[in-house]
């Protein structure tokens, strides 16, 4: 821990935030967006309201140009792309809407990479006392997949299981925060529900922060907060 | 962060077994086809460079080197003139000189090379490392009308030792002036050796002298008798002569003295060197052979840059998922980089591999056949440079691919593209 910094700093501090894509008018003019540590917060926004942006943003994918950006107190906004690219595979887990797995690895395979690319994370699962691979059957296990679908390659999944897989690879190593874009949108309901549970109480359990991002408002019940992209990015009312 | 990513790269192949399976296939092939030509080509080399070794000087009447060397050791064509015996002694008895041993050229049989020369010669004629020749059946002349035939004549013609066979007086297939009044014995037949010895029949200078005698104006005069006794038979000429030295530093001394030999208009050559300026004049195929194999390996290994650009979109999602994961964008370069060395790697090591077996596979016959030497099997410093400069080379052109890859990981951001 740096010295002088809170015990519990903001998972997402974004304060004066302003970004343009390149010969393209402000997409993002957001004056504050704050999730505290372990929150777990439901952001909506439909296409083109500057989600993407912002999860790249968030993520430490896009450089931001304008404003800061603080994710679990490092300051993201500021760092070069290497340490940016570095600090998302120890500290933040993401969950897309499809195709979240590495085709040719195994269920398994795919959980345990984030610990490949960042020896943070693989050290936060032996404090544990547990290894790598009991760890990932674990958090397999607890999504509820069974034994018998560790070894498939990811192709070989549904893609309910897929979606249980991606959120078990985004929580191994206990990251900070994690990011769901549109986890359940290729999801039935029931399956739709059961994961939106699972990952909460996942979540709750390691006391990782939550940014779940959905344009369907009905799954908002189950979190700490509710908010909605076009009420904090002042450029999203014209759109 | 190279660990995670040779994993990656490896199980990423595997997964694509068929289409990567094809084109290590290719790389295979090219790198084969590349080595097999080298291979060749440098057994061919060293064979040529090792027709005559052993030899210091080769003497003969004056004239160019290459011109010399080429009728006195590889049969070739017609000396300018021949030596008196006189000379022939002046250089026998020259101070240095270890040994001599004359060759006298002229006569045919049935298009191959009659040589005249000395028992000596066995002994004497060196090639490849300094090895002798090798009788595979029978012995050397000790009389005349006794002849000693290579491994080729012997093949082609059908010959075995105690066959009787005619001289021909001139060098063509087909000759008019046959000397059959006084057929040869074969006494032995030579081990192969890769060098114009195995096209020859060597008899005694004596034998040569007994058929010629009264051909003194070219043709046979009608009622000569040819002498039969050993005696009496001394040539006046030869044709050339090769030379050993008592001692190496003495060779350029001993050339100077022949070439300013007052006596006669002689030419003393070092093998070495002709042999070196001959190569220069025919070795002029083999750079374009090489440059020919060389293309193909490109050829091989630009299947590599289909292979990888063909997979670019499908694999656009993947990328993506690695970067939400920590990847960074020079990690998917690195990844895309290693997969298309790995698979130059794997061809040039099948087709390394299978190179050699076939080699080793066939050496030991085109070594008895023809004496071809194709140099030791099993893989040499050859073979590890071509791994190393194919395997860098699918890496360098794996990087198109590779920065395109990264290009589209940069662009796509934390966005799949569904």
């Amino acid at each position: 821990m740096m010295p002088g910094r809170p015990a519990h700093p903001a998972a997402i501090d974004i304060g004066a935030l302003r970004h343009a894509w390149p010969g393209e008018a402000d997409i993002l003019r957001i004056d504050r967006f704050h999730v505290a540590a372990g929150e777990r917060v439901f952001l909506a926004g439909p296409s083109g309201s500057g989600k993407s942006t912002l999860l790249g943003l968030i993520a430490g994918i896009t450089p931001c140009q304008q404003g800061r950006v603080a994710i679990l107190g490092d300051p993201v906004g500021g760092m070069s792309p290497a340490r940016r690219d570095a600090h998302r595979a120890a500290h933040i887990g993401v969950i897309f809407q499809l195709f979240n797995l590495v085709p040719y690895l195994s269920a398994l395979e795919n959980t345990l990479l984030p610990l490949r690319f960042s020896p943070q994370r693989a050290e936060r699962v032996r404090r544990t006392g547990q290894t790598p691979v009991t760890e990932a059957r674990r958090l397999l296990d607890v999504l509820g997949l069974d034994e018998t679908t560790l070894g498939k390659p990811a192709t070989a999944l549904s893609i309910g299981q897929q979606q249980r897989v991606a959120a078990a690879r985004a929580l191994i190593g206990h990251p900070g925060l994690i990011i769901a874009d549109e986890p359940t949108s290729a999801l039935d309901r029931e399956s739709r529900d059961g994961f939106i549970d699972l990952l909460n109480s996942e979540c709750a359990r390691t006391g990782a922060a939550l940014l779940f991002v959905s344009h369907d408002t009905a799954l908002a019940a189950g979190f700490d907060r509710h908010v909605d992209l076009r009420d904090i990015n002042r450029m999203a009312i014209a759109a | 962060m190279s660990a995670p990513l040779t994993r990656l790269a490896r199980k990423s192949l595997l997964n694509r077994g068929v289409s990567v399976g094809l084109t290590v296939l290719s790389v295979a092939l090219s790198v084969m086809l590349f080595l097999g030509v080298e291979k060749i080509r440098t057994g061919a080399r060293d064979g040529f460079h090792a027709t005559i070794s052993g030899t210091d000087l080769v003497v003969g009447a004056r004239g160019g080197a290459v011109n010399l060397l080429l009728y006195s050791v590889f049969h070739l064509g017609d000396p300018t003139a021949n030596i008196g015996w006189d000379s022939y002694e002046r250089v026998a008895t020259a101070p240095g000189v270890a040994w001599t041993v004359p060759v006298s050229l002229g006569d045919s049989h049935r298009g191959y090379r009659v040589v005249g020369t000395t028992p000596a010669y066995f002994d004497r004629y060196r090639y490849g490392r300094r090895q002798a020749l090798r009788f595979a059946d029978g012995r050397g002349f000790d009389g005349i009308y006794q002849a000693v035939i290579g491994a080729e004549t012997a093949r082609r013609l059908g010959y075995g030792l105690g066959d009787e066979i005619t001289l021909s007086h001139g060098i063509g297939e087909v000759s008019f002036a046959e000397h059959t009044g006084h057929p040869f014995q074969i006494t032995g037949i030579l081990a192969a050796t890769g060098t114009p010895v195995d096209r020859s029949v060597l008899v005694s200078l004596e034998s040569l002298e007994a058929i010629h005698a009264g051909w003194d104006s070219g043709v046979a005069r009608s009622g000569a008798q040819a002498a039969t006794g050993g005696s009496g038979l001394q040539p006046d000429s030869v044709t050339a002569i090769l030379v050993g030295t008592d001692s190496p530093i003495r060779v350029l001394s001993l050339q100077r003295q022949i070439n300013t030999y007052r006596g006669e208009a002689l030419s003393a050559v070092m093998p070495g060197v002709a042999l070196s300026q001959l190569w220069r004049v025919i070795g002029a195929g083999e750079t374009a052979l090489r440059a020919i194999s060389v293309l193909i390996v490109f050829v091989g290994l630009s299947g590599i840059l289909t292979a990888l650009s063909a997979g670019l979109n499908e694999r656009r999602r993947e990328m993506a998922v690695l970067r939400a994961i920590g990847a960074r964008p020079q990690e998917i370069f690195a990844l895309m980089t290693l997969e298309a060395a790995a698979i130059a790697f794997a061809g040039a090591l099948a087709g390394i591999l299978a190179v050699n077996l076939a080699f080793l596979a066939v050496s030991a016959r085109v070594m008895r056949r023809y004496g071809l030497d194709l140099g030791q099997a099993g893989p040499g410093l050859t073979d590890l440079g071509v791994l190393a400069a194919v395997t860098l080379a699918a890496a360098v052109l794996g990087s198109w691919p590779a920065w395109r890859a990264q290009r589209n990981a940069l662009a796509d951001g934390l966005s799949i593209r569904l």
